[in-house]
């Protein structure tokens, strides 16, 4: 076997390992259908595979691993924009939307999820990277490294993520019902 | 301090919720980029199948019709279907992801496949409709003045009829495109201001 490809088959276990759990995550932001969501999963891996033919260091392996799997699965968006997908918003249009019914966040944790994945679903790709990035628990500056936007722009939109956040959920026993 | 909290929690149960891992050996991923290699294979043969096809229909016409227009026609129809195949081909390759998605930045490669999809769009005249038109025009034109010459009444006047009915279709698509393609377009301009909003950060 080549050493180019033992080290990216390498590479890719690493990666696997490492980001496996973190990659389900992201395809369930991107996808709501399981059997799609498998697919996209699949496509994930193996463009994560092929794109360590040219991982070249530049960037950490979790940059590359995340840029990788954002931009399969915007791709897989903009393939699907002819079915019938629900108009997506952006995170200020979000903010502006009224939303009276403030979930307790330790009631239900599964119906929590749910909706929080029905927000998540509603954006667009860019502010979909950055709030999948934000909940992963990436800062700020990693969080511009992989979508490429700046450092006060990803401010500005953890920013709104909170403030969208606290206005959805909030703590049991410190907001009334 | 209590959003503070609330922001824990929610990332708690982001990072705790329970996915279907997909777990795939090397020896796997291997097979699966070979399957969706002879996959896109599959889809240039039937490609290829369908021009054949085109070929053998209208060149049947041209070898066995006697008329000068149809024959003229039917190589039309021949030249546009091989041009907007080949034209296929070559937009359909890039539909592949590239290798080096990696050291692309998501706003970078958002935008690239969108200005991509734009310019086919915008374009879609010369590259799809447009090849595709001369053929069955003269096909249909030709075919009703072989029955009947113009000066004699009514089957040139269905030839006409039928060739505007033909444009109607292929301006519709075209007018379709175009819309999809401004929409496209402010999807773009929304990417655009967020690269200059990094410029403006980074003086």
């Amino acid at each position: 076997m080549p050493a180019g490809t033992s080290r990216q088959d390498a590479l890719y276990e690493e990666a696997a390992n490492g980001f496996g759990a973190a990659l389900s995550r992201l395809a369930r932001a991107y996808e709501a259908d399981a059997d799609k969501r498998r697919d996209l999963s699949q496509e994930i891996h193996l463009a994560l595979w092929r794109s360590f033919e040219k991982f070249d260091g530049r960037c950490s392996m979790r940059t590359w691993v995340y840029r990788v799997a954002h931009n399969v699965a915007t791709s897989h968006i903009i393939r699907q924009r002819h079915a019938k997908m629900p108009a997506m918003v952006s995170l200020e249009e979000l903010e502006n939307l009224a939303d009276k019914n403030a979930m307790k966040i330790n009631s239900d944790q599964r119906q929590t999820l749910d909706r929080l994945m029905a927000l998540i679903q509603s954006l667009k790709p860019l502010d979909r990277q950055v709030i999948v990035s934000y909940l992963e628990g990436l800062d700020a500056a990693a969080i511009g490294e992989i979508t490429g936007i700046s450092a006060g722009n990803v401010a500005t939109k953890i920013y709104r993520i909170k403030g969208i956040l606290a206005r959805r959920f909030h703590e049991g026993g410190h907001c009334g019902e | 301090m209590v959003n503070e909290l609330l922001q824990n929690d929610v990332r708690n149960i982001w990072q705790d919720q329970k996915v279907e891992a997909v777990q795939l050996s090397v020896q796997e991923i291997r097979q699966r980029a070979g399957h969706f290699a002879k996959q896109t294979g599959r889809r240039n043969l039937r490609e290829y199948i369908g021009v054949v096809f085109a070929v053998l229909v209208f060149g049947f016409y041209i070898l066995w019709f006697p008329n000068f227009t149809v024959r003229l026609g039917a190589s039309l129809t021949i030249a546009g279907a091989l041009y907007v195949a080949y034209q296929l081909h070559r937009r359909g390759s890039t539909r592949n992801l590239p290798e080096n998605c990696g050291s692309e930045s998501c706003l970078d490669f958002h935008r690239r496949e969108l200005e991509r999809q734009r310019d086919a769009l915008r374009s879609i005249w010369s590259w799809y409709l447009g090849p595709l038109i001369p053929g069955p025009m003269v096909l249909i034109i030709g075919g009703g003045f072989a029955k009947r010459p113009p000066w004699h009444g009514r089957a040139w006047i269905g030839a006409v009829v039928s060739a505007v009915l033909f444009s109607l279709v292929f301006l519709a698509i075209a007018r379709f495109n175009r819309i999809a393609a401004r929409r496209l377009q402010r999807q773009i301009d929304d990417l655009e201001e967020c690269s200059k909003a990094k410029v403006r950060d980074a003086w």
